[in-house]
């Protein structure tokens, strides 16, 4: 048999079952797609970036896991929601000088994984919201840019009025401002916003050094 | 005093020596033994991942695989399909124990991160491809009944991915079909961990492909001949067969070569140790000239002496045929991640397969290099008259 051949065959065998699944086959971690690209696209003004990575199971345990799910207000759920998961925080700088933070959390969704991204500045306050993946029929309503801009200029506070479970915000607060642009895809309207309420406490916990803590305390 | 107990004392005379020569044998075993491990760990791996796929021969529509790869780039057009009659005529060679047939369906998904991109499907017949595929286990669930039901088994990466569990929901876009998820497999370290299974009805229904398949999956009877088989599948018509046999011996046949030129460079620093040992030793003869004179002149026999300095030898490569071998032992992760970042296709599981079994072979080769390098030396010690070398220490 020719070599031309045999490589053909080698080339389909692993294509078929190898490289066709390649793009289903990425980590349960939620890194960004490009970081060059995405950092230089949420943060125009910045230099350069570094990437952590951390876990509850790393940082603090069981009870490190606790003290977030009671700051949720929910447990966390599921068999991919554990205390392992592995969080990508990007520490976004302007040469040597710190400006902001991106990072991302998985969330179950109706119809597949919701990756929610947040760009934020040093106080934790969002400056851009937005989801790397989601499936949905109403994905576009949801992707949309202006869908996005509700969550610009709120933080952790805001989202403390939340509730999780109940789907009830305080009233009159910023998060109860936040309308869905899809009612059909409810479940992901409401899954974007528990995403980003875990999010935005993660972010406090990890890098923020607990800054938002004292607020739920003395509330 | 023992002559063992002698030849480690001098040994021990000169320690910086004596420590490199024992760092270059430690270094030369290391190399050995993770170069026989990743030989036999190379060749299981790849074998189990075969073994895994559940067949050993695949049947795909001419024209499919270089389409199948284009597919990803191009939004899920290009598939080549083959009616599904041909299972009919497989079937008719006695050679063929069992086969599952399989339809590929992708789409591009207009939603799936930023800029789009594929969702696969692969439709399997429930009532062969479990059967075919018997090692997979399941985390939650099970395998589809029903061959019509709009549902799906995800690999554990899939899901993971996903966040999906038994009784969630899951879309095959544009199509705008949901699918109930049944099923949750273990980790396996195949392509099997990223699929998404579909009942072949299904897909074939949900993508209008009804009647079609984009290949065949065939498990060929132990007493067959598979180059056999190969050959009179290729008689179909309008089909292309890859035996997974085969591509299995391709891919030994590219590492082969890739494996030769390390054994040579391995070869080379064996050559090279040696070297180091009959230096270091034929030096430490040559310094102890007149003490084995001494020796000698005491009464000592010259097969006395050669013992010694043979025993010196020994004891040099034994220790560091020792210590290298645990360092292969210790370190044999941080080999197979070189050797992973390395190699363009490596396979699922561990890669070097170190036992104590090729710890003792390696111990005796290096043992075997360490009498054949002292043999020099010892001679040249033996042969020392007592006199010359007492008129020596006179000069």
């Amino acid at each position: 048999m020719s070599k031309p051949r045999l490589l053909g065959k080698i080339i389909f065998a692993w294509a078929m079952f190898g490289l066709i699944m390649a793009p289903l086959s990425a980590a349960v971690g939620c890194d960004l797609n490009d970081p060059d690209r995405d950092v230089k696209r949420l943060f125009p003004e910045s230099t350069g970036y570094k990437t952590l990575y951390v876990s509850i199971d790393q940082k603090g345990g069981a009870g490190l896991l606790r003290e977030v799910e009671a700051r949720l207000g929910d447990r966390f759920q599921g068999l991919y929601e554990t205390v392992d998961v592995p969080y990508t925080m990007y520490q976004i700088f302007r040469g040597k000088e710190l400006i902001g933070y991106i990072h991302g959390v998985n969330q179950k969704g109706r119809y597949g994984g919701i990756q929610v991204f947040l760009a934020l500045d040093l106080e934790g306050t969002i400056r851009a919201f937005y989801f790397q993946k989601l499936t949905s029929q109403y994905a576009k309503s949801l992707r949309d840019a202006k869908f996005g801009e509700q969550f610009v200029g709120l933080n952790l506070k805001d989202f403390y009025g939340y509730n999780v479970i109940s789907h009830q915000a305080a009233p009159g607060s910023r998060v109860a401002g936040i309308q869905n642009p899809a009612p059909e895809a409810e479940s992901d309207f409401r899954a974007a916003l528990r995403a980003t309420k875990k999010n935005l406490i993660l972010v406090d916990e990890f890098l923020l050094g607990n800054r938002h803590l004292t607020y739920l305390q003395k509330g | 005093m023992k002559i063992y107990q002698v030849a480690y004392k001098n040994l021990l005379r000169k320690k910086v020596r004596t420590g490199l020569t024992l760092l270059g044998i430690a270094l030369s075993a290391w190399v050995l033994v993770s170069l026989f491990g990743f030989n036999r760990g190379y060749e299981r791996a790849l074998n189990r991942d075969i073994d895994n796929m559940g067949f050993q021969v695949l049947v795909t529509a001419k024209g499919c695989p270089y389409e199948a790869a284009t597919l990803m780039l191009k939004g899920g057009t290009g598939l080549r399909y083959m009616n599904d009659s041909i299972v009919v005529d497989v079937l008719k060679h006695p050679e063929v124990e069992k086969i599952t047939p399989m339809l590929m369906a992708a789409i591009f998904d207009p939603n799936k991160g930023e800029s789009g991109g594929i969702s696969a499907f692969l439709g399997v017949d429930p009532a062969t491809y479990p059967a075919m595929k018997s090692y997979l286990k399941f985390t939650q669930g099970a395998w589809f009944a029903d061959p019509d039901a709009t549902e799906a088994v995800l690999g554990y990466e899939a899901a993971e991915l996903e966040q999906r569990e038994i009784g969630d929901k899951l879309l095959i876009p544009e199509k705008n079909v949901e699918l109930r998820v049944v099923g949750v497999l273990s980790r396996t370290g195949t392509q099997d961990d990223g699929t998404i299974f579909v009942p072949l009805r299904t897909i074939q229904k949900v993508f209008e492909q009804e009647g079609k398949l984009t290949a065949i999956g065939i498990k060929v009877k132990k007493e067959a001949n598979i180059t056999l088989v190969e050959q009179k599948l290729y008689d179909l018509p309008d089909v292309q067969v890859v035996s997974l046999a085969q591509v299995k011996e391709t891919i030994m046949s590219l590492i082969s070569t890739a494996k030769m030129m390390v054994f040579s460079i391995a070869l080379i620093a064996i050559l090279i140790a040696m070297l180091g040992v009959v230096n270091t030793i034929l030096m430490s003869v040559f310094e102890r000239f007149q003490e084995i004179g001494i020796i000698k002149s005491i009464g000592a026999m010259p097969w006395d002496v050669f013992k010694l300095i043979w025993v010196e030898t020994i004891i040099l490569c034994l220790l560091g045929g020792g210590l290298g071998i645990g360092f292969s032992f210790i370190l044999s992760k941080i080999t197979e991640t070189l050797v992973r970042s390395l190699l363009p296709y490596t396979p699922t599981g561990s890669l070097v397969v170190i036992s104590s079994g090729l710890g003792l072979l390696t111990m005796a080769m290096v043992l075997g290099i360490g009498i054949i390098s002292g043999l020099y030396p010892a001679w040249r010690a033996a042969r020392v008259r007592p006199l010359e070398s007492i008129r020596r220490e006179g000069e």
